[in-house]
This record gives C-alpha cells, structure tokens and sequence, in this order.
C-alpha cells in the first residue's frame, strides 16, 4: 500500500450540535505511479479525504497510509510526509502572496531551508515543468497572469517542493476548455516522465473518462465505487443517479448499445466515435 | 485552533427561549442587568442565580457551553477577588500574613461582587446562545433607532453589523483552508520566535485582505443589482413577531425588579 487509507471515519465539529460526518468507513489504496481519480458531487467529501493523505486533517477513527505506514501524529514526520506528498488546493491561485512568481514559487524550498542558488534550480524546474517560460514569467507579478497562467503557476508553487505524490482538489475549477486541456497534458506528462503519481479529484467526469488508472466514487462521504477506470465509466446509469454525467460522446454510444448495436461503449473521443461508427457501417455493408 | 474563538456563538434550537423575540430578550437582558446592580442581599443573588440555569435548562443549553463561556471570566473573577480580599478593610481579620490582612467585609463583598459578575455573564450568554447573530443586530438595530433623529443612519449601521456578522464565519473558514494550503507548501505557523512568528502570518494576510476586498465588491454590486439603497426604507423577510409569551417574559422580569427595589432585597 503505496498511499491509502483503512475505516477512515472524519467528523467536523464533533461534539457540538454542528457535528457533521463528512466521510464514513472509507478504505482504499493506490499504487506508486498511479494516476488515479476521486471523483463525486460537490459536497460528498473529496476534499476532506485529499486533506487526510497528507496529514493536514487528522481522522476521528481510522488510519491514513503512506509508503506502508500509518501517518501518525509526530510533527517531524508530518513535516517529512507533506514535503513528499505535495498538494494542490482548489483555486490555489487565491493563496498567492508574493510580488513576483519566482517568490511565490520559491515559498516552498525556501521553507525547506534551502540555498538560495538550490532555490533558483527549483523554481526553474517547476516552471520548465508546468511549461512556462522561466525568462518570460518569473519576474512577473501573479496577478497579472490569465486564469490557466495562474493555475499553473500555483501547481509549480507545489512541484518546487519535488514531492512523489502530486495531489489536486479540482484541479480545473473555473478554467476553460483549452485550460482545462492543457492542465490535463500536463498531468498526463509529469506522471508519465516524472514518475509523478497523481491523484486528482473532480466532479466533471468529460475530462478524465479518457483516463485508465484507479478511480474511486464518493457520495455522502461513503466510498460507493471503487476499481478501474474501465470498470467503473461503463457503469452509466449508477454514475448518473450520483449525478456525475459521462461525456456526451461516451453517452451516445451508451444509446447505440442499448438499441442494439453492437458497438464499444468505452469511447471517450469523437475520433473513438468515428471509428466505432465505421467499423459498423463496415460490418453492415 | 480557531475553534475555541465562539463569536457568533448561537445554539440552534426549538425552545421556548429561542423563539423569543429577539427584541424582548435583550431588553430583558437590560432590566436583569439593572436588578443585578439594585440587589443588596446574597438571598437576592442566590434566587437570580437559580433563575439563570432555570433559564438555561429551559433553553436545552448544555452546561458544557455555560462553562465554556465563563472560562474568560474566570481570571477577571480571580482579580477581582484577590483584590476585595486584601485591599478591603471592616469587620473582623480573619487572616494575618505579616503586613496584609484579610478582613470580614473584604470577603464579603470580593464574593458578592464576583457572583454578580458571574450572573451578568451567564444571562449575556443565554441571549448569544439562543439568539441567532443576525436577529440579535436587527433587535439592536431597532433599539438604536430613536438615533436617526439625530443624523445617525441607523438603518445602515444594523446593516452594517449584519453583514459583519455574516461573514466572520466565511473568513474563518478561508483563513483555515489558507492556512492548511501554506503548510501543505512547508509553511510554518507554530515554532520560532514572535518576530519569526508574525512574519510567518504575511502568506495568511494577503490572501485574505485580497479574497475579503473581493469579496465585498462582490457584495456591493450584489446589493445594488437587488436595489439596495442607502437611505431607502427597508421591508423585511422575516416578521418580527411578538406573542404573548414575550410580553409574559417581559413583565416576569419586571415584577423581579420591582420586587427587589420595593423590599431592598
């Protein structure tokens, strides 16, 4: 067990008439190198897990896995953890602070205590990694930045850190398509060259049902699905009562299998589409 | 952390005193302050002391929450104490260290003092409970309203404390999510010196001046695009309804305090 939890149970405000049960009994776990999704509603409790995997959040029962051992509660080895599990808040942008991008990139190996010259490597890094111009951009004021320059500034802030886990909460929130893409190319990549493993969690299900790694589905703070990718977006009409619609495309070729047609249903693009389509109209002829 | 600040402290709840109105229940909260400050007599303060967790058994009010709210008063209560015991002078000296002497009338007085504190602060605590912070500034607002004849916009200021009131718990809320997103990126708010400290508060600040100055224009063109205007007359959601039971309340305090005034109790 890579990363994981075990009978996670987390209660806000326990004790008082406010107590609310925002995750139930969760198990589950992920291995080194996934790209693996959490999705679910708004309200069902994804950014409550995210905030246990890396010790942000202590569980009222339970246990929070990582690297085949339980997060306990030792400050020195909370500081470890977080420097190896970075994570991504939803609208990151909102906590910057600084002047430039470069020191708000570098708030986070400067935490580390680094050099200063080790600091300029990392902040270099981080921008060559979310594909930014580090001549262009690190002199720049944050918010001067459009909303996906901002959003990918925000993500290098975490990957300055160097961190073995990439964990983010809604990572495209209020982004636009070409954003929205990009974002998602450059996840892809990092968890493929880097070795990155990737968690994200998401309520839109159009922009990552191209994705194979693990996927787990919350509602009401309960694990409801868990398994694969595959597994999981053929089952259309459980996600749609959760209220999590699958991309147009894959739903349309939902339509063609229920009206008989012997077609694919796990197709997430038009050119997948086109091609399902052909090789019927082939069949026909 | 933040937890342990309870502003905007209500309890929600069906009781009876709950569903006083807010109105009566501060004006209430006056008339017990004054029999507070008329009462001579430990007899009096003893049956105004029942009468208060009378009151908070009603109200279904945990008496956990009675004690949490009368935890900073403990050190004023302590003060006050220390002070009536050793700096009071009359009756009988019940304690000699060396110069300093502990006399009757000192701790008689340091023990009644410290009770009525208590009491104020107990019936204070009944009214924030079970009051809900809004209605509580539309019952002041309306007590602050013979001011607007004097050139106060009255009308505005409730509105203004309303909205302050509204979004403490909103700020709080980001001010923690901030926070635990700048830990989650190595920072450090807990070790180092003061200095060290407050610098460390500098990636908390900004964001959050920047979200609430946001987050007020929002605010403002959001009230505009509902037809919000200043110096106009207001209409409002929820009636403020008084029944029977408020006039009941009412005139029950009352009669405590002529009681009190007419016996010298």
């Amino acid at each position: 067990m890579f990363i994981g939890t075990e009978k996670l149970t987390h209660t806000y405000m326990s004790g008082t008439p406010y107590a609310k049960e925002a995750l139930r009994n969760i198990t589950f776990s992920f291995e080194k190198g996934d790209f693996a999704l959490i999705i679910g509603p708004s309200g069902s409790g994804k950014s409550t897990l995210i905030q246990h995997l890396n010790g942000l959040l202590r569980p009222s029962s339970g246990r929070v896995f990582f690297d085949h051992e339980a997060i306990g509660s030792d400050k020195h080895k909370l500081l470890q953890i977080r420097r190896r599990i970075g994570l991504v808040f939803q609208m990151p942008e909102e906590q910057f602070f600084s002047e430039t991008v470069f020191d708000e990139i570098a708030f986070a190996p400067r935490n580390l205590g680094l050099e200063e010259r080790l600091v300029r490597n990392r902040v270099n890094d981080a921008l060559h990694k979310v594909d930014l111009d580090a001549g262009t951009f690190a002199g720049r004021h944050p918010f001067q930045l459009s909303a996906g320059q901002k959003r990918l500034v925000a993500i290098a802030a975490v990957l300055s850190l160097e961190p073995e886990v990439l964990i983010l909460d809604e990572p495209t929130a209020g982004l636009d398509s070409a954003g929205r893409r990009t974002l998602f190319n450059l996840l892809t990549n990092l968890n493929r060259n880097e070795r990155l493993t990737v968690i994200i969690s998401t309520h839109h299900l159009d922009e990552v049902a191209a994705l194979a790694g693990p996927v787990l589905v919350l509602k009401d703070g309960r694990l409801v699905m868990n398994g694969l990718a595959a597994d999981i977006f053929i089952r259309r009409s459980e996600l749609d009562e959760l209220g999590l619609a699958l991309p147009p495309v894959t739903e349309i070729m939902h339509n063609l299998f229920e009206a008989g047609l012997p077609v694919n249903m796990a197709v997430y693009s038009l050119t997948g589409a086109k091609e399902e389509i052909m090789k019927l109209k082939r069949r026909r002829d | 952390m933040s937890r342990s600040i309870t502003l905007g402290q209500y309890l929600p709840g069906e009781s009876l005193i709950h569903r006083l109105n807010p109105r009566f229940k501060i004006l209430a909260l006056l008339i017990i302050l004054v029999l507070l400050f008329s009462l001579q007599t430990f007899g009096g303060l003893a049956v105004l002391l029942f009468f208060a967790l009378l009151v908070f058994a009603v109200a279904k009010v945990p008496y956990r929450f009675l004690l949490q709210g009368l935890r900073p008063v403990f050190f004023i209560a302590l003060f006050a104490l220390v002070i009536y015991f050793f700096f009071t002078s009359g009756g009988v000296v019940l304690l000699r260290i060396g110069f300093v002497t502990v006399e009757s009338e000192g701790v008689r007085e340091g023990i009644f003092i410290v009770a009525r504190l208590v009491i104020l602060v107990m019936f204070s605590l009944l009214v924030t409970l079970t009051t809900t912070p809004l209605s509580l500034t539309h019952g002041m607002g309306f007590f602050l309203k013979p001011l607007s004849y004097v050139g106060m916009p009255t009308e505005e200021v409730a509105m203004i404390m309303a909205v302050a009131l509204r979004f403490i718990p909103t700020l709080m809320e980001e001010s923690q999510r901030l926070m635990r997103a700048q830990v989650a990126r190595g920072a450090d708010f807990e070790t180092g010196s003061i200095f060290k400290k407050a610098k460390s508060l500098v990636p908390l600040i900004v964001p959050l001046f920047v979200s609430a100055f946001r987050r007020a224009d929002e605010l403002a063109l959001a009230m505009e695009a509902r037809g919000y205007m200043i110096g106009a007359r207001r209409t409002r959601l929820h009636e403020d309804i008084i029944t029977a039971r408020d006039w009941i309340a009412l005139t029950f305090v009352m009669v405590l305090l002529v009681i009190a005034l007419t016996f010298g109790i």
